[in-house]
């Protein structure tokens, strides 16, 4: 208080005082105009996925500078507010009614882990706040879960297990072991792929499921080893995916079977550096070095390199496309409610954000996009510091991949 | 808060939702509060530290969940019984093993049992959604001698919390006050005598076990309404924790404490997580500070320096 003179003071409080009666005069409908749009983000901003929590942060941001950009959302600016929910959905679910209450965010743009993106997604349905999901998730949009506002960006344990499945089955063998996470995301996608490869007319010499977050899996191995599988298909998610591979490494397996996953992603392929996931197959929704073929993945790739001086991940794509959605849903609904929003999505179902052209089924509001099967490049051959990945295949969006909209509970 | 604590508690959360940055806040800190409340029972005036108190509030939690998402009761006061009465139950049952040991062995006890329930909910995941929690508890009306509210809104549930959190105040006030209450803290300052004095320890204790177990299971079914959602997580050790933090940086022993300590903890959290995500240092560092140099903790400070105050007698 010493270096403000009593005179400075008053006037700084007149001022203060004058500018909220002013705001308070106004009205309410003029002062909305100027407001920001506000999006919420609850994501793991610490813990074991906070790499692709950072990621998925980026890539939010950029999609609000890119808005902001173009003059914002119907004149608005747009602000993303990030939260972390801490892996844990009774903080997920506390963050995101604090980010609705007390921050008045119109939408909710986020979570990864499957379970706290569904406790988001009860307070999101609650206070009528539209909710795009960006984690990885059979239940969110499927009944009881799903709601008309729920929307969700991300791929699900069912496609990726039917799309990787069918792909190993056709080109890398039909005799597997399966090692799984024991947890919900772990076993439904040890379902899927077990009845894939039923379809396929493989054969199932095993199934382990090992706990979550365990970095031993010595004790499996030479189980799986013995029985001598074609393929070993491994559902370890996060830290475990790099602890596994090193194990099954260091065990020799990778010379005497094909190691793939359903899911593969940059983060822990940059983490676990390129011996380690040379030759390992699995799919991805999307990856940087798509920009040489696909014109959204360039300005995408380039608006990342300009701001952040690296591309953007696998996740980062999902927050990113999400974001961008809320402003053209607000854009074409001419308004922020919820359900105006999400009808609008729905009338004009079609986007392009960052891998060409994707949709929302209308029965479940799920996006239905392309996919890629990819490889790991060995030592030697990778390009740059991002350049890990071979794209082996692509795979073309298709309902067909999903679970039907009966099967999902919609009649 | 003086001479009818529990008058001034009903007067000052009337208003507290408007002391807050948000009104869901506001409920959240009722519900901690009153968890660790009856956590205070247990280990402030008997003197008995369960480490494993999570699994009465996790209880709580599913007994309501369960009755309403999957058992689909229609009305919301069976909804609300059924999470004390299950953790009752728990508390009946965890208790009568627990308290043939003492000191470590009984902590260490509570733990494994609370862990042991963690693991059940976990695989039964038909009843409890296991990992994903359980979800789909619908929010009902309140039905009041034919008059139907709405809870939906925020502010709407926090009055709803008040009154039952109230009323339960009200009635942990009356235990402590009663004869009962006195052979509580009688226990707590020395078993042996008071075991001289005629009155059956183990008995006493498992009733205050029970009791404690209620008042979490209470708390655990009313956040399960609130969040409309019960993370399996509700019976994690971590959980336990907090209850324990909360009750000593409020003041274990005193009988507001532990209110005054959820809401520091809840409120000072959710403000300083909206600037940074490593709040729990913050909050760890004031935890450590009042263990080593203010161990009697932010209310029993407080009420220790009022004119006439003291906390060694288990004052408000």
């Amino acid at each position: 208080m010493a270096s403000i003179s009593r005179r400075k003071f008053l006037g700084a409080t007149g001022a203060t005082a004058g500018a909220v009666a002013a705001h308070g005069l106004f009205p309410s409908v003029l002062r909305a105009q100027a407001e920001p749009l506000r999006i919420g983000c609850p994501l793991p901003l610490t813990g074991p996925f906070a790499a692709l929590a950072a990621d998925m942060q980026r890539g939010a941001q950029l999609a609000v500078d890119e808005l902001n950009a173009k003059g914002g959302v119907m004149g608005r600016k747009v602000e993303v507010l990030f939260r972390d929910d801490e892996l844990k959905p009774a903080v997920g679910a506390q963050r995101t009614k604090e980010l609705i209450e007390n921050q008045k965010c119109q939408f909710i743009v986020g979570g990864l882990a499957a379970h706290v993106q569904m406790a988001i997604n009860e307070q999101t349905k609650k206070a009528k706040v539209l909710f795009i999901s960006t984690s990885q998730s059979d239940e969110i949009s499927a009944k009881p879960d799903t709601s008309p506002i729920t929307f969700h960006e991300a791929l699900n344990p069912t496609i990726t297990s039917r799309v990787m499945g069918t792909w190993i089955a056709q080109n890398l063998g039909k005799k597997w072991w399966i090692i799984y996470a024991d947890y919900a995301w772990g076993k439904q996608n040890n379902a899927v792929l077990q009845d894939t490869l039923k379809k396929q007319g493989g054969t199932l010499l095993g199934a382990t499921p090992y706990p979550l977050g365990s970095a031993e899996f010595s004790a499996h191995l030479p189980k799986i080893q013995a029985a001598k599988p074609d393929v070993l298909v491994s559902v370890t998610p996060g830290a475990d995916n790099i602890a596994y591979l090193k194990q099954a490494r260091s065990f020799g397996m990778d010379k005497t079977m094909k190691l793939a996953q359903p899911l593969l992603w940059i983060s822990y392929l940059k983490e676990g550096g390129p011996e380690l996931y040379s030759d390992i197959y699995g799919s991805i929704n999307w990856y940087w070095e798509l920009q040489d073929t696909i014109p959204s993945a360039k300005k995408f790739v380039e608006a990342s390199m300009k701001k952040f001086n690296m591309p953007p991940g696998d996740y980062g794509a999902y927050s990113y496309s999400g974001v961008l959605e809320v402003g053209r849903g607000v854009e074409l609904a001419k308004s922020t409610d919820a359900e105006a929003v999400a009808n609008a999505l729905r009338k004009s179902p079609v986007y392009d954000h960052f891998k060409g052209k994707e949709w929302w089924r209308a029965c479940d509001n799920k996006a239905m996009q392309d996919m890629w099967i990819v490889k790991g490049r060995g030592p030697g051959k990778t390009k740059g510091d991002w350049g890990l990945m071979d794209i082996v295949a692509k795979v073309a969006a298709d309902e067909k991949y999903d679970r039907t909209c009966a099967e999902k509970g919609f009649v | 808060m003086g001479r009818h604590p529990v008058a001034a508690f009903g007067m000052f959360f009337a208003v507290f939702p408007f002391l807050m940055p948000y009104k869901s806040l506001a409920s959240q800190v009722l519900i901690f509060g009153l968890f660790a409340l009856g956590f205070n029972l247990l280990y402030g005036y008997t003197g008995l530290l369960s480490f494993g108190h999570a699994a009465y509030y996790g209880l709580g939690a599913y007994g309501t969940g369960i009755a309403l998402a999957k058992l689909k009761l229609g009305s919301l006061w069976l909804g609300i019984a059924a999470g004390p009465l299950l953790a009752v139950l728990g508390g009946i049952a965890i208790g009568f093993f627990c308290l043939r040991r003492r000191g470590i062995y009984f902590a260490m006890l509570t733990l494994a049992f609370a862990q042991l329930l963690y693991f059940v909910a976990f695989h039964l995941s038909d009843v409890t959604g296991g990992d994903d929690g359980l979800r789909g508890i619908p929010q009902l009306p309140l039905n009041l001698f034919g008059w139907k509210i709405d809870l939906e809104g925020s502010l709407a549930f926090y009055y709803f919390t008040f009154v039952l959190v109230w009323l339960a105040v009200a009635g942990l006030k009356r235990i402590l006050d009663s004869p009962f209450g006195t052979v509580l803290q009688a226990i707590r300052e020395n078993g042996d005598r008071a075991a001289a004095c005629g009155y059956d320890v183990r008995r006493v204790k498992h009733l205050s076990f029970v009791f404690s177990a209620f008042f979490a299971g209470l708390a655990g079914g009313l956040d399960a309404l609130r969040l409309a959602v019960v993370p399996v997580e509700s019976l994690y050790w971590v959980t336990s924790g907090q209850v324990v933090i909360m009750t000593l940086l409020g003041g274990a022993g005193t009988f507001f404490g532990p209110f005054v300590g959820a809401g520091t903890y809840l409120v000072l959290g959710d403000r300083l997580a909206v600037f940074t995500e490593r709040w729990p240092l913050v909050i760890g560092l004031i935890f450590m500070a009042f263990v080593l140099f203010l161990p009697k903790g932010i209310w029993g400070t407080l009420i220790d320096r009022l004119p006439g105050g003291t906390s060694a007698g288990a004052k408000p």
